[in-house]
Order: structure tokens, then sequence, then C-alpha cells
């Protein structure tokens, strides 16, 4: 006598719990999707003025910066020491006014690099502030 | 002869909640990513000692083609300081944080300006960063 075979077993999801499949892809995707940085450093940059304070100019420390060099007050340092001689500078310097250090920087400056030293400062004890390059657009007559 | 009343089920279907929800999230989902900036690609740069930035009502990308955006929308440098401001309002200080995502090869002749727009604006600037490894 042949045995008959069991029945094939249908294993289908629950339609009921599609909606919750669907719920719970979106929720893992969005999680996914909303992993971007979200860390910083806070940074002060007083307004600036529109008179210009030119003899307090001339008492602040003055950084230049370009691709390649670093300057304190036009003499140029290595980056390895600038923090030091920062530290140096601004040591004796209580008052904010006094701390405020100028940052000028080339136009051709990369962002990573202007964070590098700008935190050296800041870390130094500086207030920074930054001295923009005026740009002016000449109209040459026809 | 009495004729009786049939009580008329009126049930909301189970079957149908999932896909109600589905669709909430769907609402919420897009009407949350109308200031969203995460589909701009840009580089962090790196520096040590990062903090949780927290919450910012503002944010300001600059992407790797160098285009501008505030929340999420293209913008030209020269309307950025009054957009800033009035996303801001008359918040107090301490509340007035505007995140600065800018990539890490930007150049100091297009970031410098949006620095100095923000800090015009009266926000408080926090850069985004990764943390620098050791």
């Amino acid at each position: 006598m042949k045995r008959r075979r069991r029945n094939k077993l249908l294993i289908e999801s629950p339609a009921s719990a599609t909606g919750d499949i669907a719920f719970n892809l979106i929720v893992f995707f969005l999680v996914c999707a909303s992993v971007t940085p979200n860390d910083g450093r806070k940074q002060t940059i007083p307004r600036a003025e529109t008179v210009p304070e030119e003899k307090k100019e001339t008492e602040n420390l003055r950084v230049d910066l370009t691709r390649t060099t670093v300057a304190i007050n036009s003499k140029t340092v290595s980056l390895s020491n600038f923090p030091l001689l920062m530290k140096a500078r601004l040591r004796d310097k209580k008052s904010p006014d006094d701390r405020v250090v100028v940052v000028k920087c080339k136009p051709e400056v990369p962002y990573h690099r202007w964070i590098d030293v700008t935190v050296m400062i800041e870390e130094a004890g500086g207030i920074i502030t930054l001295q923009l390059e005026e740009e002016r657009e000449v109209m040459l007559p026809e | 002869m009495k004729i009786k009343r049939r009580a008329s089920q009126a049930t909301v279907p189970s079957m149908a909640m999932g896909d109600i929800a589905f669709n909430l999230l769907i609402f919420f989902v897009i009407l949350a990513r109308v200031d969203d900036d995460s589909h701009i690609k840009w580089v962090a740069a790196d520096a040590p000692n990062v903090e949780k930035a927290g919450f910012a009502s503002v944010s300001v990308v600059v992407d790797t083609e160098n285009r501008l955006y505030l929340n999420g929308q293209e913008i030209g440098i020269a309307q950025l300081a009054g957009r800033v401001e009035s996303l801001l309002g008359n918040r107090p200080a301490g509340k007035r944080t505007v995140l600065l995502k800018i990539h890490n090869q930007t150049q100091a002749g297009r970031f410098e300006p949006i620095i100095e727009a923000v800090s015009q604006a009266g926000g408080d600037l926090v850069h985004i960063l990764d943390e620098k490894k050791q």
C-alpha cells in the first residue's frame, strides 16, 4: 500500500504583517541615513567694526597664513613651534581686547589648514578676528 | 411581529493599520526633509577636542562643488547675512547657534566671507568637524 504524502506546508507571511515590516524597514533606513557628523568646535568671532581702530590693530597680534607658511607679526614660524610661540605672546595679555589675534589669510588657503591654525590660536587663549581682503570691481569705460 | 434590528459593525479594519502608519511616516519624513541638508556632499575637516554641537535651527554648508547652502537650499553669499539674521530672529544668546559645515578643501576666498556674514548676523558659530586621531 502506498503511503500518502503529507500535505505541502504553505509558508506565507501573514498579509497583516507587511505594514509592520515596511515600518521597521523605514525606521532602519532613517537611522542609517542620519549618521551625519554633528560634532564641532565653537568659535567666537567678534563683529567687524564699521570704523577701523587702527591704533588697536597695530597692538594686536597678527597671524598671516598662506598655503605653506604661517607668520606671527610678519615673522615666519614653523607650524610645530606655532602653539608655543602663541602661548608665550599671549601669556601677559589678560583683557579680552588684548587677546584678539587678527588672522589674515591668502584666498587660496584651504579650510582644513585654517582650522588647524585657528584651533592652535584658540587653545593658546587667543580670540580670533578675521581681516578680509577687500575686492573692488573696477568698471572700465568702453 | 417584531423585526429585530441588525447591529451594524463599524470597526476600522486592523489590516489597514500598517498602511496608515506607513503613510503617516512618509508624510512626516517628507515634511522633515524640507530643511534637511543630508543630501549635500561635503567632507569635514578634522580638529582635536571636538564637542557635541547640540541643536541648531540654522546650518550653512559649502559642498565639494563650492556651492553654498542655507538649511539645504542653495543661496548666494550676498543674501546669507540677511537670511541668517531673519532665521535667528530675536533668539537670546546661547540659542543662536549656526552650524558651519564647510568642505575641507574649500578655499579662504570662499569660506571667510561666509564666516563674516554669519558673525554679522549675530550667529554663534559652530564648525562641524571630525575628531582628529592622534
